[in-house]
């Protein structure tokens, strides 16, 4: 994979070891905080494209590339998002740290 | 038969395809920095083998053949349920084919627990996929083989077993009685592992349920294990490129979006 | 089954393994919980450790931990979209001061270290809450097992969640943190010597600061392992809101800019990584660092020192759990009970060690290094400055009046506000 040039967040995580657990260890407390959320934080700042949005203001998360840095948590201004650590050692195995 | 015996062997293997790399200029596989873990598709089977052991009583033993390291993926599966754990590891196992892993595996059960009842596998392995070695398993014990389990309700008393399998592409489920022992391996979609217990891993290190064993103790015959037992050759291997993405976007209503994207695969070529 | 241990570390990390690594080679038992699967698997840092710590702790580590690259040469930048200022430092006496490593490796070797001392470490094992008795901690609980230890430390790294949930830490704020983002990417050892001019085991530690986090605060790093490079930044989530592009395209802006994609050319992407990491010192610890069963320690407790420039957390969560074992082993001996008063030891022992004196030093540089102008217009300002400096083209150019035509919207007031809070607090 070249690096001189724009790589898709996706392809990017590829790159890494994982052990996807098919339970997912992210869960959006509210759906509807999201749809009042104006600031959206969560699209901004996670790393690894975790949040993206969904119709009508919503937001849609998936877990499988999620790197377990738990920022969403602590930038959700309205604690609408459960993180949790994935269970029994599933998840991103980083090698280089 | 008094007792189930139920052996589970599982692959210590490279996490997922995309963090290895073909090295240009050897063509070998770039291992470095890839952590080994246990194969995904063992998971379901030791899954499998627990719950059978829940419903029918019995004992659980995984078998990995694997460097020292591999004793970490046994403890866990001790920490699914799993009773005992047995490694065989030893220079002279290094380099082996499927042939030759299979050998090492269906000879070193056969010495270990003459008396089993079920052998059950992974449907195959994430890192080579060649899902040979229920099959080659089965050949060297002389018992039959069902693949794509999904259920096995053993009769102890009368030594049969019936089970389930599930044939994805035909959408079937059928129903065998075998008399056991017989070796199966579990539909990967079937089965979902059950957590590690902590106090089950820390029984497992703390007691030593993990046995290794060299060729020392299992005397497996040195001409069909390892390199020597192994006829693979891997003539070639190229790197195959991935197509570009074409990246087209639609925007609108999402009836439309459906009508544009079924034309548009049809035009592509990719269904018909 | 139930096996009742002195000492459960939530947590293998520099601070709980360094823990574990003493307890044990004293003889108690110990047992280190880590939901990773292995020790390091989880960890993620930006690259350097200084080694002070290791010289007592561990002095056989110079021939047996996985050292990338001893540090030899200190660069800071400051950069715009088609400019850059760097000031670069190199001496020829630097003598294993500090080393570029893998986290995930070095940790590996920590855990091989207590393990050999003989604690017990387990794997794949997230744990989910302390298991409190009478307003004691008595064990830990993960899914549906109980085990249980004479004193437990935490040392579950930043996002504590095990203390939060045991109710013994508020919720992060995102003023107390920041986001790293890292790519790790392989070029080879010869290509890292050439384009980073050192030798074979030298490397280069390199903060950059302005266009690299869209002059938000925050700041972009490079240090330069054996055979590859580590890439990222690290973005103030206080300031989170000020970001006009997603973190992960941003840390791409940064590889892809001029000065920094020729350093990568040809590289290989083998990791991309991402991790919270304390921001604010003493300010964002816990309410208290121990208490009746349990004591605190590494980035859980809030230790590591971030002078804007100097980042330095491995050190502390070294030094932290050591300090912990020798306050538990202290206690032991003594017979003892672990509550809140004899735990205190902890405490002393802490102010006593460079942590407390160092963290306690710094313990206004957030104050400081939340200034959005340090990252902004001083940034600006420099590459202006000196452009028009050097632009020579036959119209009188002295210092002060080129000063006067780039300093933008800086006034000699903001300067000397801003280069005295830096001055005070770092």
């Amino acid at each position: 994979m070249s690096m001189e040039r724009k790589i898709p967040i996706e392809e990017r995580l590829n790159s890494n070891a994982w052990d996807v657990d098919e339970r997912p260890h992210i869960r959006i407390k509210d759906p509807d905080q999201c749809r009042k959320c104006d600031s959206k934080p969560c699209l901004y700042l996670c790393p690894a494209r975790c949040y993206t949005p969904g119709s009508n203001g919503t937001v849609l998360f998936s877990h499988e590339g999620c790197v377990e840095c738990g920022t969403c948590r602590v930038v959700c201004p309205n604690d609408a998002i459960e993180w949790n650590y994935p269970r029994s050692g599933y998840g991103v195995q980083f090698r280089f740290g | 038969m008094d007792e189930l015996t139920i052996v589970v062997p599982v692959k210590a293997a490279v996490p997922n395809i995309t963090a290895v790399r073909l090295d240009p200029n050897t063509h070998n596989l770039v291992r470095e920095g890839v952590p080994l873990m246990i194969n995904p598709y063992d998971r379901n089977a030791v899954e499998l083998a627990l719950r059978i052991k829940d419903r029918f009583g019995g004992k659980v033993i995984t078998i990995s053949m694997a460097p020292p390291n591999g004793k970490d993926f046994l403890e866990s599966t001790i920490g699914m349920g799993v009773d005992e754990g047995i490694l065989i590891t030893d220079r002279v196992f290094a380099g082996a084919d499927t042939l030759a892993t299979s050998h090492a595996i269906a000879k070193s059960i056969a010495k270990l627990y003459p008396n089993f009842s079920l052998i059950i596998m992974g449907e195959e392995t994430t890192d080579s996929t060649t899902a040979h070695m229920p099959a080659q398993v089965a050949s060297w014990l002389e018992i039959p083989f069902v693949y794509y389990a999904t259920d096995a309700e053993p009769n102890i008393k009368d030594g049969t077993v019936k089970i389930t399998r599930y044939l994805e592409d035909e959408g079937l489920l059928e129903e065998f009685i075998y008399n056991m022992p017989i070796i199966m391996s579990v539909y990967r979609n079937s089965n979902p592992p059950r957590d590690i217990s902590l106090n089950r891993k820390i029984m497992a290190k703390v007691n030593g349920l993990v046995k290794v064993l060299t060729n020392k103790e299992l005397g497996l015959n040195p001409d069909c294990v390892g390199l020597k037992g192994s006829p693979t050759i891997v003539a070639k291997i190229e790197d195959a490129k991935p197509l570009p993405r074409k990246k087209q976007i639609f925007q609108g209503d999402p009836k439309e979006g459906a009508k544009w994207l079924l034309e548009n695969l049809v035009k592509e070529g990719v269904i018909r | 089954m139930s096996i009742k241990f002195d000492a459960i570390i939530v947590g293998a990390g520099p601070a709980g393994l360094t823990a574990a690594q003493r307890l044990a080679s004293k003889g108690l038992k110990v047992l280190v919980v880590e939901r990773g699967r292995k020790p390091g698997s989880k960890n993620v840092y930006g690259g350097r450790i200084y080694a002070h710590v290791l010289d007592k702790l561990y002095p056989e580590y110079v021939k047996e931990a996985p050292v990338e690259r001893w540090v030899r040469k200190e660069r800071i930048s400051f950069l715009t979209e088609d400019s850059g200022t760097t000031i670069e430092f190199e001496t020829n006496n630097v003598e294993h001061k500090s080393f570029t490593a893998s986290l995930s490796d070095f940790t590996e070797w920590l855990g091989k270290k207590a393990e050999a001392a003989g604690a017990v470490i387990i794997s794949e094992s997230p744990v989910d809450s302390l298991v409190v008795k009478e307003g004691t901690v008595v064990g830990i609980r993960s899914g549906n097992d109980e085990v249980y230890g004479d004193v437990v430390i935490s040392a579950e790294g930043i996002n504590r969640l095990v203390l939060e949930r045991s109710g013994l830490a508020p919720k992060l704020e995102p003023q107390m943190v920041g986001v790293g983002v890292k790519e790790v990417i392989k070029l080879g050892r010869k290509v890292i010597n050439d384009r980073f001019n050192v030798d074979d085991d030298e490397g280069v530690a390199w903060a950059i600061a302005g266009f690299s986090t869209h002059y938000v605060p925050g700041g972009a790093f490079i240090y330069t392992n054996k055979d590859e490079i580590t890439l990222g930044l690290v973005i103030y989530l206080g300031h989170g809101s000020k970001v006009d592009v997603p973190v992960y395209d941003m840390v791409e802006e940064f590889r892809l800019h001029p000065f920094i994609n020729r350093l990568i050319k040809d590289g290989q992407l083998l990791e991309y990584s991402g991790h919270l990491t304390p921001i604010m010192g003493l300010n964002a610890s816990p309410p208290s660092l121990y208490g009746n069963g349990y004591l605190v320690v590494g980035d859980a407790a809030g230790f590591l020192l971030h002078g804007g420039i100097i980042i330095r957390g491995v050190d502390f969560a070294i030094e932290s759990g050591r300090v912990a074992a020798d306050a538990i082993i202290k206690i032991h001996e003594e017979g003892g009970k672990y509550d809140g008063s004899s735990l205190s030891l902890y405490g002393n022992m802490l102010e006593e060690s460079f942590v407390m004196k160092e963290l306690r030093a710094f313990r206004n540089a957030h104050r400081a290094l939340d200034e959005p102008r340090l990252y902004n217009d001083y940034a600006k300002f420099i590459n202006a400055f000196l452009k028009r400096y050097f632009d020579v083209d036959g119209t009188p150019r002295k210092i002060f009046s080129t000063f006067k035509e780039t300093k933008g919207n800086l006034t000699i007031l903001d300067m000397m506000r801003d280069m005295t809070k830096v001055v005070t607090n770092l």
